[in-house]
């Protein structure tokens, strides 16, 4: 019973309170941005998938609100892209492979330069340590401390560490967005 | 009312696109949530900007690609088409296209039944870039051998498409393309959500994929051509393909093929011939056009195509009378006795209502009739001009003029004919053809000069247009004065000079002056004194300019003209306009004159400025040389006889008519590289080059060729050496060429090439002295040998070495042969050459064998380049394929006529006998020219 009337208290919500908001996942190749908006779209977990050439997009349903996420490709070549997709969005999530040591100087390197557009001003920032399921990763804080996140300024900047794979955490990532949907 | 009233404006929304105001509008785009409709009609407005010529900027069709692509996010599917519609429209010019490959990708997914998936594939085709295309290999696959007819297409457009970025890849999709095309599923309408009954109908009977499997086929084999065979035997056995238009392809291929190799041409013609019997008219039309058009195809193989069009002239159909109509129009231009038997069915045709078909039966006719019906046909003619447009007139004109040309005795009743329809109202396009053809009647046809001066007076004393008449007054000038009463002429000039306006008044004293200059009769001269004399004092400058030099020259006109025909010491200024002037029998080629003075005046070093520009260096053509090119060119083009196969032109021809003019600027261009030398240039001018000949194989060591270079009294032979060695240099580089014969040629000097390194050319000239004197024709050959001295190249510092080794490297005999002294030119008539060279000359002539000849068209073409002799009278293009003649002519470097005609035939067994024979006017030069072939 309270669960009919959980899904028409959902369903009115949608109904007049319904919230679009758009977010853009970038981040370095194969840092799993496609494989976790797969995962928070109601998919499964694939290891193996395809390269992004150009985006993707995919609508992710919470509660009364409607994330339109657009994923980016991570390669080389399609950086100089990524900021085109970032204008105007309510928020930006940057992924990064919490377990590749080697890639995050390019990774933070490109973040820096990504938030120094004057057109993505305050526009809140969401840096995801991803794959938090190996074993060498980082943790949160030293990934805050070696990307050098606490100079990032004028905008919301949080970070957390997530596993796509093991599905933890990513109740808080949609919070985390859905909170960003009234701004 | 008042709907259409709200209709007008959406007409005029239309109308008034703008293409800033849609590029402001695409803002839409941005906005969410997205509404379908509206997003929609922007997609057309953008649509229809594209297609209407519109361009956008690069910045702002990449604006627009981007923002297009937010629209991803809605599925509505007319939605999604327009979108992709758009995107393969801007894929052009936007940058960084590639971004919606993945988006795309998911569109064109394997098993996704979405209606829009033969959009996708088409988009993601044009977006993708090679190196990203092996990501939609498996994809594309899959998509092929869809069982929807419309995805299956799209798959194989794209591919289509695909190949030349991705050539190897799409390669590997052949087994694919072969299901695809051997697959006869029915199409379930084309246009997806299109669902009416009648579209169904239509859909089902093509087999459109299919075309386009054979046509991807194609160009992935088309490298290869036994697989092409192997394709054209396969699709083309009867009930494999469905596709009309698949065949339709299938029969151009097999036509090529046909035309490319000899030996495939019999299988080839089978296939051909059947086809002419498939039950779609379109593939029966395409297998008669090519067998018409078949290089020498013989009255028997074209009797069935001529039947089986003979057919479709009595269908009541009009375009299907009219595709017959024009393929026998082309045909009777070549075999006319071959349509002949389908005049009966033509004759019933001039009284068509379709314009078109009627014109194309008339010229049809004229070209099959004999003498006897050419008059009937004119008078038929005439009540039929009157109510057909300009276009029409002209292919009828052109159908006379080729009459003219072919019955010279019907010339008269021709002229009456062009002179009337002159005096027709008509556009300049056809009164030019008019006028074109009466030329022509001059020209060629002697007896009817006086009657078409005559005619063409009357023209211009009406005439509105201003370049016909400048036209007609400079023939009126060069062809007046040669007949008999040239002073009514001048009447008719002087008149333009009182009446027209002042381009034509300049042209009538350009055209009156030619009339004074060289005239004996002293009382016609001083009345054309007169005349320019009035001129003098005309409103127009050019006019009074050219009045008084015409005056100027009048007065010393003897001197000048001697002047003239020596080609001697006056100012080179004075000379070109003499040129200009008389024109009597030379004049500069026209072609390198124009290349000379784009040159100089184009040049960027201020050098070139500092001298004037020297138009003695232009080489003259003689008058005949000019009117024998013209005329080649005009029966060329006039009677497809000599025309050019649809696929791959016909090189002997080309060849032949370039061939004065291309060794006249080779001459030139090695002229300038020999001056450089001091030695060289105390030889005098250079009087020919021979084409450059390969004395190693290109994959040697040293690859060398020669030129050889004809003077006066000596020869020098002209060797490009390229090291192809890596890391050595070739220093104090010589060649040592010994003549066979030893008596007839002796060693000058030799200039080295000081050094030669890696793939940089470096040349060597060695110089010999006739020692028969300045006429004569040493033959003989050399035996070459390089002598260089050999240095590594240091691969750490790129400096030689400082020591090498002497080495010696022997390449391949030079022969100097008599075709190197003759320069191939035109003339006239051949029998005239022919007869005057056998008359004070001496003839010689010699039986061949030539077992490896493929056929006639390629003996001939050899031998013309080995004789390096002009083809006369259209010889050059054999029409027959057991015998041909071959007439050739041209002039030895000192001027003496050399003429040949050579009779050949081919039998499969024995190849190609000829008989060569050989008429020179100076001594030895026949047996030289003769033994150059054997």
């Amino acid at each position: 019973m309270a669960g009919i009337f959980r899904t028409i208290y959902d369903w009115l919500l949608r109904m007049f309170w319904a919230t679009e908001m758009d977010v853009t996942m970038i981040g370095l190749q194969n840092a799993g941005k496609s494989s976790l908006l797969r995962v928070l779209a109601g998919g499964e977990f694939t290891i193996d998938s395809i390269p992004t050439i150009g985006f993707n997009t995919k609508r992710v349903q919470k509660g009364h609100v409607t994330l339109k996420c657009w994923d980016l490709g991570g390669q080389p070549r399609f950086r100089p892209m990524w900021e085109r997709y970032c204008r105007g969005v309510n928020a930006i999530v940057y992924i990064v492979d919490a377990a590749d040591r080697a890639a995050l100087p390019v990774a933070t390197e490109e973040l820096h330069d990504l938030m120094k557009k004057p057109t993505l001003e305050n526009i809140p920032l969401l840096v995801l340590g991803n794959k938090s399921d190996l074993p060498d990763k980082l943790s949160v804080d030293e990934i805050i401390e070696s990307m050098d996140l606490k100079s990032v300024t004028h905008r919301e900047v949080s970070c957390y560490g997530i596993s796509a794979k093991e599905e933890t955490n990513l109740d808080a990532v949609l919070r985390w967005l859905i909170a960003r949907a009234s701004r | 009312m008042s709907y259409m009233k709200k209709d007008e404006d959406a007409d005029q929304v239309m109308i008034k696109l703008d293409r800033t105001s849609v590029f402001q509008d695409a803002r839409l785009f941005n906005s969410s949530p997205i509404s379908p409709r509206t997003c929609r009609t922007l997609l057309t407005k953008i649509a229809v900007l594209l297609f209407t010529g519109e361009q956008f900027p690069t910045n702002e069709a990449t604006t627009l690609f981007f923002g297009i692509s937010k629209l991803f996010q809605n599925k509505d599917p007319s939605l999604r088409q327009m979108v992709y519609l758009i995107l393969k429209e801007l894929s052009g010019t936007a940058e960084d296209v590639i971004m919606s490959t993945s988006i795309i990708m998911k569109d064109t997914a394997v098993g996704s039944d979405v209606l829009y998936r033969a959009n996708a594939i088409r988009a993601l085709c044009r977006i993708i870039d090679g190196s990203t295309v092996q990501g939609i290999e498996r994809l594309i696959k899959t998509a092929i051998v869809d069982k929807t007819p419309s995805v299956s297409s799209a798959a194989l457009v794209s591919s289509y498409h695909l190949l030349p970025i991705a050539r190897d890849v799409v390669r590997r999709w052949q087994s694919e393309t072969q299901e695809a095309a051997s697959s006869s599923k029915s199409s379930t309408g084309f246009l997806g959500f299109g669902g009416s009954a009648q579209n169904h109908a239509i859909s089902n009977s093509n087999f459109m994929n299919q075309y386009h499997a054979i046509g991807l086929l194609y160009q992935m084999r088309s490298h290869d051509r036994m697989s092409l065979v192997k394709m054209v035997q396969q699709y083309g056995a009867a009930g494999v393909v469905k596709s009309p238009a698949a065949l339709v392809l299938l029969v151009r291929l097999a036509a090529k093929l046909a035309e490319e190799d000899q030996g495939l041409r019999k299988p080839m013609m089978q296939m051909l011939d059947g086809w002419l019997r498939h039950k779609h008219e379109m593939v029966n039309f395409e297998a008669a056009k090519a067998i018409c058009d078949m290089r020498d195809v013989t009255d028997a193989e074209a009797t069935q195509a001529v039947h089986v069009l003979q057919l479709f002239l009595s269908s009541p159909r009009s375009i299907t009378k009219f595709a017959a109509i024009r393929i026998l129009h082309n045909f009777a231009s070549f075999k006319p006795h071959v349509v002949n038997v389908c005049n009966p069915d033509i004759e019933s045709l001039i009284s068509n209502s379709n314009r078109s078909i009627a014109t194309f039966a008339i010229t049809t006719l004229l070209k099959t009739g004999n003498e006897a019906s050419v008059d009937r046909l004119m008078k038929q003619i005439s009540g039929f001009m009157a109510d057909i447009t300009d276009e029409f007139k002209v292919t009828i004109v052109e159908a006379i003029r080729t009459l003219c040309l072919k019955f010279p005795s019907k010339q008269a009743g021709m002229l009456v004919f062009l002179s009337g329809i002159l005096r027709d109202e008509g556009g300049y396009e056809f009164k030019r053809t008019v006028v074109e053809s009466m030329f022509d009647l001059i020209k060629f046809v002697p007896e009817s000069k006086e009657d078409a001066l005559a005619h063409l007076c009357e023209f211009i004393e009406d005439c509105e247009f201003t370049k016909l008449s400048v036209r007609i007054l400079h023939l009126l000038g060069s062809e007046g004065p040669k007949t008999s009463h040239p002073t009514k002429y001048i009447r008719y000039i002087y008149n333009r000079v009182v009446l027209e306006n002042a381009i034509v008044r300049a042209a009538a004293v350009t055209a009156l002056a030619k009339f004074g200059v060289g005239q004996k009769d002293p009382e016609v001269k001083s009345s054309v004194h007169v005349l320019l004399t009035r001129c003098l004092d005309d409103t127009d400058d050019e006019v009074r300019d050219r009045a008084a030099l015409n005056l100027r020259l009048m007065a010393e006109e003897d001197e000048a003209a001697s002047a003239f025909i020596k080609n001697g010491k006056r100012s080179s200024l004075q000379q070109a306009a003499l040129l200009l002037l008389t024109s009597i029998d030379s004049m500069y080629s026209l072609s390198t004159f124009e290349h000379q003075l784009v040159m100089y005046v184009t040049s960027g070093d201020k050098q070139t400025f500092a001298t004037a520009f020297d138009v003695a260096t232009i080489p003259v053509v003689s008058q005949e040389q000019a009117l024998a090119a013209e005329r080649t060119q005009k029966l060329t083009s006039a009677t497809p006889t000599l025309k050019a196969p649809s696929t791959g032109p016909p090189k002997g021809a080309a060849a032949g008519g370039m061939a004065e003019a291309a060794s006249a600027s080779a001459t030139q261009k090695y002229a300038e590289q020999l001056l450089e030398f001091p030695d060289i240039k105390a030889y005098g001018t250079l009087l020919k080059s021979s084409s450059p000949v390969e004395l190693s194989e290109s994959e040697t060591e040293y690859v060398v060729t020669a030129v050889k270079h004809i003077f006066k009294e000596h020869i020098v032979v002209q060797y490009d050496i390229k090291n192809t060695l890596p890391d050595t240099i070739l220093e104090n580089v010589t060649v040592v060429a010994t003549p066979e014969e030893e008596d007839v040629l002796e060693d000058d000097f030799i200039i080295p090439a000081p050094k030669v390194p890696t793939n940089e050319p470096g040349v060597v000239y060695v110089a010999f002295k006739k020692l028969a004197g300045e006429n004569s024709v040493p033959v003989t050959s050399f035996t070459n040998n390089l002598k260089f001295t050999s240095k590594e190249i240091d691969p750490t510092t790129g400096e030689p070495e400082d020591s090498g080794y002497e080495d010696e490297y022997q390449v391949e005999d030079l022969e100097l042969t008599g075709s190197d002294y003759v320069i191939p030119t035109f003339a006239g008539s051949f029998d005239h050459v022919w007869e005057q060279t056998g008359a004070n000359g001496e003839e010689e002539s010699e039986t061949l064998q030539l077992s490896n000849m493929k056929g006639i068209n390629d003996a001939t073409e050899q031998l013309i380049s080995a004789l390096s002799l002009q083809p006369l009278e259209g010889t050059d293009v054999a029409l027959n394929s057991s015998t041909h003649t071959l007439k050739l002519f041209g002039k030895t470097v000192s001027g003496g006529r050399v003429a040949s005609l050579i009779k050949m035939a081919y039998s499969s067994k024995a190849g190609v006998t000829t008989k060569i024979t050989v008429r020179a006017e100076e001594e030895g030069v026949a047996a030289a020219v003769i033994a150059s072939v054997s």
